[in-house]
């Protein structure tokens, strides 16, 4: 059995490529399929196929967790030379191994859930072609990221996805505010993008031009495989400051794609675009890619301790600074989001710690809960057109499932048990907790995690508090609510389920083979185990968040509106969790005033030196065609004449030019 | 100067000669006659060159067929038969031009040694063994061409276009 | 039948296609234009009518002596074809733009 599954793995390939397929469909022929609800059935079909695999891939790597399948494509290759002693070569192909397997459920599963959801939720919209060609592009680009065997392709599959992104957030491009967030989005990743592959140069540089014997990482095209592994072994120690800059690099691509301090403000405003979107994309996928690249670096290449104290720095310094900012937010998308910004902090804070898996156990787990908290939100807006939650209120009887679809999505993201949230979250802080030992430096960023805890709880409850509890809507001029249909229902359920019990199935021996590192080693962590300490450190968290919850209970629950006093310092703390630590003030001060004058000095250069030689080229091109275009007169006797010519000047060099040349060369 | 060479240099001054009065006069039905001169004269020429299939031929299609058809289009496109059409001024560089390429090709071909016999195997009959046989392809491919011509022709001057 | 010299010939047909392109070139109407054409296609059909006959050809074994006679016969079909065609185009451009000036017509559009 699980050798048949095993030759599936080779056919990897397929996952991607069939999204793609309905890509190039839906973008050509979408408008024609009306009654295929604009294509949105073919993506929905592709992605369930494309899950199905998926699965029996996963299926596969459970029963034979080893096995590595690569198919690899050499599109460039280097002879050794002075430069680059051992040579190399680009490839691109297919790496099929658990981690890889993994994620590939998480993709194809939430994909598939969120592409059968938008068929209701968007039915209504504009412009549905263009949605699911560019949501099954995105998963094309998403499932080929987490296919790469190589860096290069990693990074390719990287920015596709972000420009994916980029099109989604825009989708209501009408609405200023759509558009301005897009560009937002796409610029603020882009400078981590660049720092990134500025990282992937650095590692190529050491590795292919002094790399240790047989370790030829950049001579086997940056190959993600076991045999080169990292070089905190020691053997590089002179290039230390070069690879600590390297990780450093990867850490800002990373930073940029999972919206961490400081590039964490393009995230909040991408709930611009459809919810569906933030669900697949702004929550549950793209922005994980960041932990994934990290976690992928730090198993595959290492991280210097110098990197790993930076990433243990911001990811736990994310955990609370987003939480914060979420704890007074009105807006449900919003508040979600920075959850987001917050949870995917846990993970950073983990692969920093060295747990690796232990964060993407919560990536895993995150995923599910959190699309399920987005298409609950989806679905309450989708209900009553609204996203503000003071207008909210009631809903409870109104939307039974979506109530309590968010509400199991709030327990498992606030850390109870048995939802799902709970396993990863505990994993992270106890096994951090492990090491603080020997990096006594971590504390502060522990605590810090554990204070978002509270938070979380409070925050997410405040929101459910709010939006379901009370006897009445609010807002009384809303529509009265009513679910959506069972394409949308189908998906919560779903998603519900997998919020409580994900977290569980790390506990079956193989599923947990898919959190083995490379050659089958354990990893740290996976799965996690419950000393006294650990115990311990379980019942501190769920009681953080209980207490939380019940903090959010006491003051917006049923119905009840809590106003802190004006002038207080907590009215003005407020001011400045609302307007979000003023970052983006500050960054939109520094574009205005910066950035402008280098517009404006590239602005000039460009109109006059540019611009100039451009027009000059021009109008030469332009003097000598109107010339030209005089010979083009219509006139067949002029065009005669110019056959004439031809005849003649073929007569000259026939019987002048030639004899002329064969003497010169028969007589010399 | 033998008599052949005679008769040929008399035919060739005609051909000349009736050549550029066709294009030199100013009426159109002018033209045809000295045109239908011209093909007569070189008819005759062929007769001379000891092929006198060609001779008919040229006769035939071009005497005949091609002179009648010319009048034809000029009848057709002229309100009035015996009109004058404008004709431009004579500028240097079609002469220069003209002259130019006469004396390269006198300049080419002339060089060539040695003068014309009387193809000693000459026949109608040889000359039909070889167009249906060795260059039968080149005969269908005519046919094919003056098919499409002839559709071409239809197409081109069937009313209602545009 | 005696020999005719080669510069005779050669003198002849070049000069017609001297005419040729001369009235080629300065001849405006369409009609006068063929003519010139048919001038020029007659000075070629004659060379290949003399050349048959070549002593240098009649020795070569891949050469029969008829052959440029029979390409003379094929050349007159297609300059007979040219004609109708070139007449069938001077009647639909009469009717379209009621001109038979080459001078005028200088665009290939309506």
């Amino acid at each position: 059995m699980s050798g048949i599954l095993a030759s599936l793995f080779g056919w990897a390939f397929l996952v991607p490529l069939l999204p793609a397929l309905a890509f190039i469909v839906i973008g050509l022929f979408g408008d024609r399929l009306r009654r295929l609800e604009h294509g949105g059935w073919i993506a929905v079909g592709a992605a369930f196929v494309s899950m199905v695999l998926a699965v029996l891939i996963a299926l596969g790597e459970m029963a034979s967790p080893d096995t590595y399948t690569s198919l690899s494509y050499t599109w460039l290759s280097l002879p050794a030379n002075p430069t680059f002693p051992y040579g190399f070569s680009l490839v691109i192909g297919t790496l099929v191994d658990p981690l890889s397997s993994l994620m590939l459920i998480v993709v194809t599963v939430v994909g598939f859930l969120v592409l059968l959801y938008s068929i209701g939720y968007m039915h209504h919209e504009h412009g549905l072609s263009r949605y699911y060609a560019e949501l099954s592009l995105f998963l094309t680009a998403m499932i080929g990221l987490v296919l790469s065997n190589n860096l290069l392709e990693f990074f390719l599959f990287w920015e596709l996805v972000g420009v994916c992104s980029y099109f989604l957030i825009g989708f209501f491009y009408e609405k200023p505010s759509a558009a301005s967030a897009a560009k937002e989005a796409f610029l603020i990743t882009r400078i981590g993008d660049i720092l990134f592959l500025l990282g992937i140069f650095i590692f190529f540089y050491v590795y292919a031009s002094d790399g240790p014997a047989g370790l030829h990482w950049a001579s086997s095209g940056f190959l993600f495989a076991y045999g080169n592994l990292p070089f905190l072994a020691g053997s590089l120690g002179a290039n230390t400051p070069l690879l600590t800059i390297a990780g450093l690099c990867i850490l800002a691509g990373a930073a940029g794609k999972s919206a961490q301090f400081p590039l964490h403000v393009w995230l909040p405003d991408a709930m611009e675009g459809p919810t569906t979107v933030s669900a697949l994309i702004h929550a549950a996928t793209m922005v994980a890619a960041g932990v994934y690249l990290l976690a992928m670096t730090s198993i595959f290449l290492g991280f210097t301790p110098t990197d790993q104290f930076a990433i243990v720095a911001i990811g736990g310094f994310t955990t609370l600074f987003a939480a914060t900012m979420a704890v007074v937010n009105t807006d449900i998308k919003r508040v979600i989001a920075y959850s987001t910004i917050s949870q995917l902090g846990y993970m950073v804070l983990a692969v920093g710690a060295g747990f690796a898996m232990v964060g993407l156990y919560h990536l895993f787990t995150h995923a599910f809960f959190k699309a399920l908290l987005f298409l609950a939100a989806g679905s309450v807006i989708h209900a009553i057109g609204t996203q503000d939650l003071f207008k909210m209120g009631g809903l409870k009887r109104h939307l039974r499932v979506t109530g309590a679809a968010f509400a199991i999505g709030g327990l498992a993201l606030a850390g109870i048990p048995p939802f799902a949230g709970f396993w990863s979250k505990d994993d992270i802080l106890s096994s951090v907790y492990s090491v603080t030992g020997s990096h006594p430096e971590y504390w502060p960023f522990l605590l810090m995690a554990m204070a978002a805890v509270f938070l979380t709880g409070y925050y997410i409850f405040r929101v459910w508090f709010l939006t379901f509890s009370g006897d009445r809507i609010r807002d009384p001029t809303l529509p009265t609510p009513h679910e959506g249909p069972w394409v949308m229902q189908v998906p919560l359920i779903v998603l519900s389920g997998f919020a409580v019990g994900a977290g569980l199935l790390i506990f079956i021996p193989g599923f947990a083979n898919l959190f083995l590192l490379p050659g089958g080693v354990t990893a740290l962590g996976i799965p996690p185990t419950y000393g006294t300490t650990d115990i311990l450190l379980s019942v501190l968290g769920v009681g953080l968040g209980g207490a939380g919850i019940l903090t959010a209970w006491l003051l917006w629950g049923n119905g009840r509106v809590f106003q802190l006093p004006e002038g207080s310092v907590w009215s003005s703390a407020r001011k400045v969790l609302v307007n979000r630590y003023y970052f983006k003030v500050a960054y939109d001060a520094v574009g205005a005033k910066a950035v402008y004058s280098v517009a404006r000095a590239a602005d000039f250069v460009d109109q006059f030196v540019m611009d100039g030689t451009v027009r000059g080229i021009e109008q030469l091109f332009s003097r000598i065609s109107e010339r030209m275009r005089r010979i083009q007169s219509g006139v067949v006797s002029d065009y005669a004449a110019y056959v004439v010519g031809g005849l003649l000047a073929v007569f000259v060099l026939l019987l002048l030019v030639g004899p002329y040349l064969v003497n010169r060369v028969g007589g010399g | 100067m033998s008599l052949t060479e005679l008769a040929f240099f008399a035919l060739a001054v005609i051909a000349v000669a009736t050549g550029l009065l066709a294009l030199l006069v100013r009426e159109l039905v002018h033209t045809i006659l000295w045109i239908g001169i011209f093909f007569v004269d070189l008819s005759a020429i062929y007769f001379l060159l000891e092929a006198p299939f060609l001779g008919v031929l040229q006769l035939g299609v071009y005497a005949g067929a091609v002179t009648i058809l010319l009048l034809f289009g000029i009848m057709v496109t002229r309100k009035r038969i015996f009109s004058r059409d404008a004709a431009t001024g004579v500028g240097a560089l079609p002469i220069a031009l003209a002259v130019v390429t006469f004396v390269f090709l006198i300049g080419a071909l002339g060089q060539l040694p040695g003068s014309a016999v009387p193809a000693a195997s000459y026949s109608v009959t040889a000359l039909s063994t070889l167009l249906f046989n060795t260059e039968a392809p080149y005969l269908l491919l005519l046919g094919l061409v003056m098919l499409a011509a002839l559709a071409g022709a239809i197409y081109l001057v069937r009313e209602g276009r545009e | 039948m005696t020999t005719l010299p080669v510069g005779d010939l050669v003198a002849l047909a070049s000069g017609l296609v001297a005419i040729s392109i001369f009235g080629i070139l300065t001849r405006r109407n369409f009609i006068l234009l063929l003519i010139a054409l048919e001038i020029g296609m007659n000075a070629a059909i004659l060379t290949f009518v003399y050349f048959a006959a070549f002593p240098q050809c009649v020795t070569a074994a891949t050469c029969h002596p008829l052959t440029g006679q029979a390409i003379a016969v094929v050349v007159i079909g297609l300059a007979a074809t040219e004609v109708a065609v070139g007449l069938a185009i001077v009647l639909a451009l009469h009717r379209i733009r009621g001109t038979t000036n080459v001078a005028e017509a200088t665009t290939l559009q309506l």
